[in-house]
């Protein structure tokens, strides 16, 4: 086994191992968030975390979603952003399938506090972690610091972007005390947005970050 | 009582624009002429609500995910759809089988009505399962047999004699060598003639390839349909009321039937109008399963057959005099919309040139179709014209920035380029493209650029709205419109308010609904200029009512009645907002609104500065600064705005440095169907932004602002990047092997010149 394949996460496919699947990477291909690639890259925390049963049909899942437990029944092979999406009831649909290939963070979710792309999860591999969504980080009338300064700020248009850059830049946030705007920049820079918010994201942001 | 014979209205024939499918054209209307009385705006400065930053109001829901999109409504029961579509570019299908689907449990199958797939992407069949594995199992399980036909995807290529026809019915499309509409206009010789006596002539291509939207959600609907005679169809899309007609008819239901729903949209752009393919499919589907499908493409299905911003190939020659005086420009302008026709608005653009001719055509390739997008045509021929100007000013040793202002006559464009250059701090361009001001050396080179644009939007008589005041004191307002992010929904609420002296929380809204009142699609700016004079003209009656019955009990005449903080004031005494509602009939208020030809107004500029930085080592271009100067008429919300203006700016950005689809010719596939390989603006990227809403526009009147700020900084930028290194890039986008070219090319070219 080649040295890089060894740090192949048990628990699904990194975005490293993603992006070496995808033929053409052009000079202009999006930079990931190197925060995220390492998320990605890291083992489960957590001894108790089961893998799926061997099996290729429905199988029982159950999620730590926003804390409420969620059962449901699907494929292993369904992904954690579809098993929110699709199959949890009610649909837990902050986190908004894109691209579908790692690409956009719009699906990004905290997986036991760190940001992840939920499209590149498997369901069944993140039983017994904390995943927590937009919806999880505040409610319309108690939001958190960086959900209030969107709005504040405008940092947001068509909105379809907005719970996965709150998700990641929560988290920034959180780990960085007054981030400048570089660090800001980089916290989000595994995300698109189509409408043009950026500079308002990253004034929010920094602000949110002081408070 | 007696009975009075109605005297006639007094009528007025306007201009208005019509948008059918995002792109613009201009009809003449019949509206009432009301002699100046009606609801006004007054001066921009009056207002205690419009004119100021107002955060949305769907910003709470929006950034805690609780907002629903189209694609986040899972009613019951609901199946899953995708769509199987063609490998080949151009292909004809001998059979389809769909018993291996079919046989998926639970799955549906269902075959699109195409005979021959004129593109990559083209849909064939679809299917809907009871998870969205199970759709992928039956898409996989569908036989199709093809016969591959030739393709062509170039348009050189795709022009010359022998070359594949994209269309099978071309003798009678009247495509001849795949060019459609070929057309001169102007007088060609009167412009080679003064081509000859022009001072300094330039002359080059330019081309732009294919801009995909990329809207966040993708193109679809949701269509809650178990049997019987009713539905109500979720869509993404630009226009709420261009849904329930075709959804009827797929479903073979009366069109009173349909209820069509806009709660959140994912981004437009000009791309979404009506059900489309994907939703006349899941129609299909949802009538044999007699259940609801929810139909949204995938990312690939996007780029594949969700149309793009045509492409241009331009060649344009053009003259000035010693004074910077344009005199002649001959242009050919080929649209490049695959098997659309494409937009590309005519040479020279917003110049004002002595003498110009143009030759205009579409040619076909086989690829998928162009739509609107954001300005349909404008950008194109807008970086090209930009080019051209800063080449001929390049040759005259002329400021780029004078050399505009001697072409355009209109003095809002001469306010707007001086506010931007004092931005973005003009003086310190290179006064000589390329050469960087002494003292900075290394192969890091600094440029400053502008450019400048127009757009016509406008309002038109579309939009019924309904205000509500309710005994208590509840105000809402009422449209079947649709908000895509531009803030509709706030501005709603906001003209409400200012109008019955409110603040905008005691307002509430209600759209994104077939059954709420008329409204126009999106398209095309004129969302704003037809929605928001109407419902001022509802407010405006609505407070009358309000006046009818609370002037009495305040012993004020009617016109003395005013509205403001809170309280309904006149004849010295005051009531709060609920006492007042109190005086209301026990059914309330509900008050309709029309548009008001004077509320609205057409035809604004804009103006571009960028500056960015070239690494001559790398060749990668770094912007630094924007800038862009926008009138807007009467701004509704400048928070809003402003973001729009920034949004325009970095779609441009996308355009002239990132974006542009690539495509394999000996495959005739598309080689970057995803947003990793096509690469759109990200947050590494942004340089400073500085949108700036030009206030001193007086006319008090809406305009929309959606396209105009998109326009020219796509020519801006490019500009940018020929002061830094002195070099033209001819094609977009401006990538680090283009610059590495050129720059080679030019020391090669300045050394044969040395020699010579």
């Amino acid at each position: 086994m080649a040295a890089d394949e060894q740090d192949e996460p048990a628990w699904g496919m990194s975005r490293r191992r993603f992006l070496k699947g995808v033929g053409v990477v052009g000079a202009g291909a999006a930079i990931a968030d190197p925060d995220l690639l390492r998320a990605q890259d890291q083992p489960p925390a957590s001894a108790a975390a089961q893998p799926a049963a061997a099996t290729d049909g429905p199988t029982k899942i159950t999620l730590a979603v926003n804390g409420q437990k969620i059962d449901l029944t699907a494929e292993p092979r369904v992904t954690l952003l579809s098993a929110l999406r699709d199959y949890a009831e009610p649909a837990v649909t902050g986190p908004k399938l894109v691209c579908g290939m790692g690409t956009c963070g719009a699906c990004t979710v905290l997986l036991d506090g760190k940001p992840v792309y939920s499209c590149l999860c498997l369901a069944a591999d993140v039983q017994g972690k904390k995943i927590i969504t937009a919806e999880g980080l505040g409610t319309p009338e108690k939001m958190n610091p960086v959900q209030e300064q969107f709005c504040e700020k405008d940092a947001l248009m068509c909105g379809f972007c907005t719970p996965g850059f709150v998700t990641a830049l929560s988290a920034t946030v959180e780990k960085t005390p007054n981030a400048t705007v570089d660090q800001i920049k980089q916290g989000c820079a595994g995300n698109f947005c189509r409408c043009g918010t950026y500079p308002r994201v990253f004034e929010a942001a920094v602000a949110a970050a002081k408070a | 009582m007696q009975q009075t014979q109605p005297t006639p209205k007094k009528m007025k024939t306007i201009k208005v624009p019509r948008v059918v499918n995002g792109v613009e054209t201009e009809v003449e209307i019949e509206v009432e002429d009301t002699g100046g009385a009606g609801p006004k705006w007054g001066p921009n400065e009056a207002h205690q609500i419009l004119n100021k930053p107002l955060p949305r109001v769907d910003g709470p829901l929006k950034v805690t995910g609780t907002a629903k999109y189209t694609y986040d409504v899972r009613p019951k029961g609901m199946l899953f759809g995708r769509i199987l579509t063609s490998p080949h570019a151009h292909a004809k299908v001998k059979s389809i089988d769909l018993s291996g689907a079919k046989a998926v449990k639970g799955a549906f199958a269902v075959e699109h009505a195409l005979k021959q797939a004129l593109h990559e992407g083209a849909p064939v069949a679809a299917v809907a399962a009871p998870t969205p594995e199970l759709a992928e199992d039956a898409l996989r399980a569908i036989k199709v047999e093809w016969e591959v036909l030739d393709h062509v995807v170039e348009a050189a290529a795709a022009m010359k004699p022998g070359a594949p026809k994209v269309f099978p019915d071309d003798e009678k499309a009247k495509i001849a060598n795949n060019v459609r509409g070929a057309e001169s206009r102007g007088e060609k010789d009167a412009t080679t003639a003064a081509l000859d006596k022009a001072d300094v002539v330039v002359e080059a291509e330019y081309r732009t390839p294919m801009q995909h939207h990329v809207c966040l959600e993708p193109h679809g609907i949701t269509v809650d349909y178990r049997g019987g005679d009713e539905a109500t169809v979720y869509a993404s899309t630009q226009g709420t009321h261009t849904i329930p007609g075709d959804a009827a008819k797929a479903l073979g239901l009366g069109q009173s039937k349909v209820l069509s729903v806009v709660e959140h949209m994912g981004g437009g752009f000009g791309a979404k109008f009506g059900i489309g393919v994907e939703g006349q499919l899941a129609c299909k589907l949802a009538k044999e399963a007699k259940a609801p499908v929810r139909m949204m493409l995938t990312r690939q299905n996007e780029f594949l057959f969700a149309g793009n911003r045509s492409g241009s190939w331009q060649k344009l020659k053009g003259g000035a005099s010693k004074d910077g005086t344009l005199v002649a420009l001959l242009a050919t302008q080929y649209r490049l919309g695959g098997i659309g026709n494409g937009n590309q608005a005519g040479q020279p653009y917003i110049y004002t040139v002595a003498t110009s001719a143009r030759d205009v055509a579409a040619i076909h390739t086989n690829e998928d179709s162009s739509r609107a997008f954001r300005a349909p045509g404008h950008p194109q021929a807008s970086y090209a014209i930009e080019s051209l100007i800063d080449d001929l000013a390049h040759k005259l040793a002329m400021d780029p920035l004078e050399m505009r202002k001697k072409n355009l006559k209109d003095p809002v464009y001469h306010r707007q380029l001086d506010r931007g250059a004092k931005e973005i701090g003009w003086e310190r361009r290179n006064k000589v493209a390329g050469q960087v001001a002494s003292g900075a050396k290394g192969p890091v080179k600094r440029g400053i650029g502008c450019a400048v644009g127009q757009w016509g939007g406008g309002g038109s008589k579309q939009c019924v709205v309904t205000v509500n005041i309710a005994r208590d004191g509840a105000v809402s307002v009422l449209c079947g419109s649709q908000d895509l992010g531009t803030g509709t929904r706030t501005y709603m609420r906001a003209i409400v308010a200012e109008e019955l002296g409110l603040q905008i929380e005691q307002v509430n809204e209600e759209l994104g609904r077939s059954n709420l009142g008329s409204a126009n699609a999106s398209g095309g700016s004129t969302t704003a200029a037809s929605l928001a004079p109407a419902v001022k003209h509802a407010a405006y009656n609505a407070r009358a009512k309000v006046v009818e019955r609370v002037a009495p009990l305040l012993g004020a005449k009617p016109d003395e009645v005013t509205f403001a903080k809170g309280n309904v004031s006149g004849g010295g005494k005051s009531l709060g907002w609920k006492q007042a509602c109190a005086a209301l009939p026990s059914a309330g208020v509900s008050e309709k609104g029309e548009w008001q030809p004077d509320l609205a107004g057409r035809g604004v500029h804009g103006a571009c500065f960028a500056e960015v930085e070239v690494d001559t080592e790398t060749g990668h271009v770094k912007p630094i600064k924007m800038v862009h100067v926008q009138d807007v008429g009467l701004p509704l919300n400048r928070t809003a705005i402003e973001s729009q203006i920034n949004g325009g700016m970095i779609q441009s950005l996308g355009q002239a440095l990132y974006e542009g689809r690539v495509m394999d010719a000996e495959l005739g596939v598309m080689l970057n169907p995803n947003m990793e390989d096509y690469k759109i603006p990200g947050s590494l990227e942004m340089p400073e932004m500085v949108p700036i809403i030009d206030d001193a526009d007086d006319r008090q009147v809406v305009i929309g602002v959606g396209e105009p700020a998109l326009i020219p900084a796509v020519g801006a930028l490019a500009n940018a990047v020929f002061n830094a290194i002195g070099v033209r890039i001819h094609d977009l986008p401006i990538t680090p092997d283009k610059v590495l070219m050129a720059l080679q090319t030019q020391g090669s070219a300045t050394k044969e010149g040395s020699q010579s």
